[in-house]
């Protein structure tokens, strides 16, 4: 007998909740170690979860639209693929009917006809029946009602009537409480009138595509930060051709194959200087808005544009890589983040977010913050301009740059001060050094 | 014995009693092909049978006998009543007869297929019906063991001899011995003591436990308790049969009781010390169906069995084992199966005594409050106290209800007296729509009746009573 092995979903960082959205194997199915078993998605990205084992699979505990989370079993496989043909051959076991002393446990079946019998040992329960009828104050009716939808009357604690008797009313503002705050949980009950719906059809032929999880979820912490701090933009430029006269020569030392250091590497350097001097674009606001809570460390989030939406991996300890790290760490995570096999902890504790779109073009935008952080940069397309150098126009490349911040947090002059020191660095970047 | 093709079911359901009977007729009203298979000809089960129907048509023999006796005391005499035994009987059967026909003919109105025979699984998905000439296979979806449950014997006694009876023998009103004695004092030995009682026997009646009725309050068996002393020759408690010997003469039967005689000799004795589930002899295990020592089958709150297309309801599936909780059970099954979403979820499980007077009872008992640690309150009103119930010529009946202390709210109710099954229904409504002591004292009952007596004794908790002084 091949022993076997039960794979679960390992730590994917603080995640609460993981949906299953595709699963590519089934029963009986022989698989190789780092064979994806399924693939899981989170609020901000899709990633593969990989078999740990080789065998067959024997069971699995998981289907698409479960939720799981850390631990959740996934999949019983049996080690060893080999022992396979004995076990999947119908081989049907002879029936002694006479074995002994009736044994209490599984008793001998006759193989069975219907795939659909689930056989347990104790009756199976397909719902959870934890509240206690005597407790809860509601009438058959409603508590079949209540049954219905799956609402445990446990839970809806204010009855309207008599005597906070749970009326059918009381559990139909529960579950409709419930989907509300489903559908749109950043709202912020300041009662904004929603954006009628339209017949887009009288109008000519469209289509309708269901948006990504990502998607819907970035829109949603999107809308709760734009309705919940205040936002200022300050645009600005800077001349960065002795940075690039920098770069390209530190590329050209560079071996063929390797990875070239680009702009937005001296950028992040250059952002993380500017953060240590002005340590409140390094802070979060507590959560009552009391207190600022300032932060010791230095991680980046990169916005990065996937296919399946917006992602932003963080790039820890920017002040303590070097450019070439940074550069190949940046590489990874942005390539990471394309194929949507970023894990959860790979974009949690940003202090601070670079918004890039200079690879596309732009003059100026104005990104939103990604709250609780209280700051984000933007960069669009440097260009040469001609500069009035006092006597002359003297053609320079100019890189423009936008600071969005919370403005509970940073205050005007200090957001412009913040991008002084931010120019400071990037116009020469050898003052990284001093 | 020859084949028939085998049949298909969606819902198969095993024993055509009240749970099983109810479950295939839901069934079949939630549009699935049921098969209903019975052992005996008639569907009914024990309850129409040899139960609850025919007891109570006996019972209502027994009432009539004696109040037609006790008025003789209010100036009404009559003559001794003339029993014909067979009339009798015969009136009984017809009672029974009639709901065996209507049941019939609610099965074909809904097109269930009645197979007559004993049914046996031969695996999750298949059950053979042996019949009188035939084996008929009957291949399913789903099923419904209502497979019930039978009077248990006692191995030692002799139960070949046709003087030692089960509730069945008892109900079959061959003869009425002229000495019974009544093995058990439950339910179901009392209702027969009382039948044969009116019916000219002298009554004994041995129980084991300290008072009859056991799982009742002690307060609420007391009237009974009081007036079938006076009646039966011997109501001996906390009393063990030790042996019944079969003499030509009689039954010899020797007791180990405190207030027992060493033996006693009865022409019959109604051996009544419950029921046995008839799990074990169904073929479940070739079902993989787990079915427990005492031959039960659990089941969840959907009555599902631990396989998953097989259900069971009724007295197999556990105590008490009454009609009424059956049919509950019954709906629940068949709906499960149709995809509704139901589930278990009564609050209580009447019980009822139809004896003289009866005992009813719901919720919490006062005894199982204290055993819980509930705080609690009751109020026990005395029917002595209703102008009602004297003027039945009685005044040996109470009402007694259980409250939460803090809330108010019915947690338990109890009567008894004459009538009392039929006021219970309030009580159980009260409980399930989680009234309390003042929406059933502010709740106008009409007077004079016996109901009145649930509003008094809610008044009693409210303070607010009229109807007896209580000195504060």
């Amino acid at each position: 007998m091949s022993s076997v092995i039960e794979i679960k979903v390992p730590d994917l960082g603080n995640v609460a909740e993981i949906d299953i959205i595709d699963v590519p194997v089934s029963v009986g199915d022989v698989v190789v170690v780092e064979q994806t078993l399924a693939v899981m998605e989170t609020d901000k990205a899709t990633m593969d979860l990989p078999s740990s084992a080789a065998g067959k699979i024997v069971q699995l505990h998981i289907k698409v639209g479960d939720k799981v989370a850390q631990g959740t079993l996934v999949a019983t496989v049996e080690l060893g693929g080999a022992s396979a043909p004995a076990e999947t051959a119908p081989a049907p076991k002879a029936e002694k009917p006479a074995e002994a002393v009736a044994a209490p446990v599984a008793p001998a079946e006759p193989p069975k006809a219907a795939p659909a019998a689930v056989v347990a040992a104790t009756p199976v329960s397909t719902e959870q029946t934890s509240h206690d009828g005597l407790k809860a104050h509601a009438t058959p009716s409603v508590r079949l009602f209540a049954r219905e939808l799956g609402v445990d009357l446990a839970k809806v604690t204010a009855g309207t009537g008599r005597k906070g008797r749970i009326l059918k009313e009381d559990v139909q503002n529960f579950v409709k409480r419930i989907m509300a705050g489903a559908s749109v949980p950043g709202a912020t009950g300041a009662g904004i009138p929603s954006i009628p719906a339209v017949d887009f059809t009288q109008f000519g032929e469209v289509e309708e595509k269901q948006l990504s999880k990502i998607k819907r979820l970035t829109g949603q912490n999107l809308t709760r930060v734009w309705l919940n701090l205040p936002l200022v933009t300050y645009h600005d430029e800077v001349a960065i051709d002795e940075m690039e006269a920098f770069r390209k020569a530190v590329n050209n030392g560079l071996a063929k194959d390797a990875v070239k250091v680009t702009g937005l590497v001296f950028i992040m350097k250059a952002l993380v200087a500017a953060m240590k001097q002005y340590p409140a674009f390094n802070s979060s606001l507590s959560a009552d808005g009391e207190r600022l809570i300032y932060k010791k460390y230095f991680h980046l989030g990169i916005a990065v544009d996937t296919p399946n939406g917006l992602v932003v991996p963080v790039i820890r300890n920017v002040d303590q890589k070097s450019i070439f790290e940074l550069t190949t760490e940046l590489a990874e995570k942005s390539q990471l983040a394309r194929q949507g096999k970023l894990m959860p902890a790979d974009m949690q504790g940003g202090c601070m977010t670079i918004s890039s779109l200079g690879g596309i073009g732009g003059t100026a935008f104005t990104p939103i913050v990604n709250a609780p952080e209280v700051a984000i940069l933007g960069v669009t397309r440097s260009k040469v301009q001609p500069v009035w150098n006092g006597a002359s126009f003297e053609p320079q490349l100019m890189l423009p740059l936008d600071i969005t911040y919370d403005h509970r947090v940073i205050d005007g002059a200090e957001g412009a001060r913040f991008m002084e020191a931010l120019k400071y660095y990037l116009g020469d970047v050898r003052r990284l050094l001093l | 014995m020859a084949n028939s093709t085998p049949i298909q079911a969606e819902v198969l359901v095993l024993g055509g009693g009240p749970g099983g009977y109810t479950a295939a007729f839901r069934a079949a009203d939630l549009g699935k092909k049921v098969v209903l298979v019975e052992r005996y000809p008639v569907l009914g089960g024990v309850c129409l049978n040899v139960g609850c129907i025919p007891s109570k048509a006996l019972l209502h023999v027994a009432q009539v006998i004696h109040e037609a006796d006790a008025f003789a005391e209010h100036g009404v005499t009559f003559a001794k009543p003339q029993i014909d035994l067979d009339k009798v009987r015969s009136w009984k059967e017809s009672v029974t007869q009639t709901l065996n026909q209507g049941l019939a003919r609610l099965a074909k109105q809904r097109n269930v297929t009645v197979v007559s025979g004993y049914g046996k699984f031969t695996s999750s998905t298949s059950l053979s019906v042996e019949g009188e000439q035939s084996v008929q296979v009957v291949n399913f979806e789903n099923a419904i063991i209502a497979a019930g449950s039978h009077p248990t014997q006692i191995p030692v006694f002799p139960n070949d001899d046709p003087r030692l009876w089960n509730s069945t023998d008892a109900l079959a009103l061959k003869s009425v011995p002229e000495k019974l004695l009544i093995l058990g004092g439950g339910i179901i030995g009392l209702e027969m003591a009382t039948v044969y009682h009116a019916l000219g026997s002298k009554i004994s009646v041995v129980e084991l436990m300290d008072q009859i009725i056991p799982g009742c309050d002690k307060d609420l068996v007391t009237p009974l308790q009081r007036r079938i002393k006076k009646q039966y020759d011997n109501l001996w408690l906390q009393t063990k049969v030790t042996r019944i010997e079969a003499l030509p003469e009689g039954l010899k039967v020797s007791f180990e009781g405190k207030n027992a005689p060493e033996s006693e000799l009865f022409d019959a004795v109604l051996v009544a010390v419950g029921r046995r589930p008839n799990g074990k002899l169904i073929d479940a295990e070739k079902a993989g169906v787990v079915v427990d020592e005492a031959g039960f089958i659990a089941v969840d709150k959907q009555q599902r069995t631990n396989v998953s297309n097989i259900f069971a309801i009724g007295d197999i599936v556990g105590n008490p084992m009454l009609a009424h909780k059956a049919s509950y059970e019954g709906k629940i099954a068949a709906e499960v199966i149709s995809g509704h979403k139901a589930g278990f979820d009564a609050l209580t499980i009447p019980s009822v005594a139809y004896t003289d007077p009866e005992v009813a009872w719901m919720g919490l008992s006062e005894t199982q409050a204290q055993a819980q640690g509930v705080d609690y309150e009751k109020a026990v009103f005395p029917w002595a106290a209703s102008g009602r119930s004297l003027a039945l010529g009685r005044n040996e009946g109470l009402t007694k209800i259980i409250t939460d202390k803090s809330s108010g709210r019915l947690l338990g109710a109890g009567f008894v007296g004459p009538g009392a099954g039929e006021l219970l229904a309030e009580a159980v409504l009260a409980l399930e729509m989680g009234a309390d002591a003042a929406d059933i004292s502010l709740t106008i009952h009409a007077h004079p009746t016996l109901s009145e007596s649930f509003a008094f004794a809610a008044e009693m908790i409210e303070g607010t009573i009229t109807d007896l002084y209580i000195k504060k």
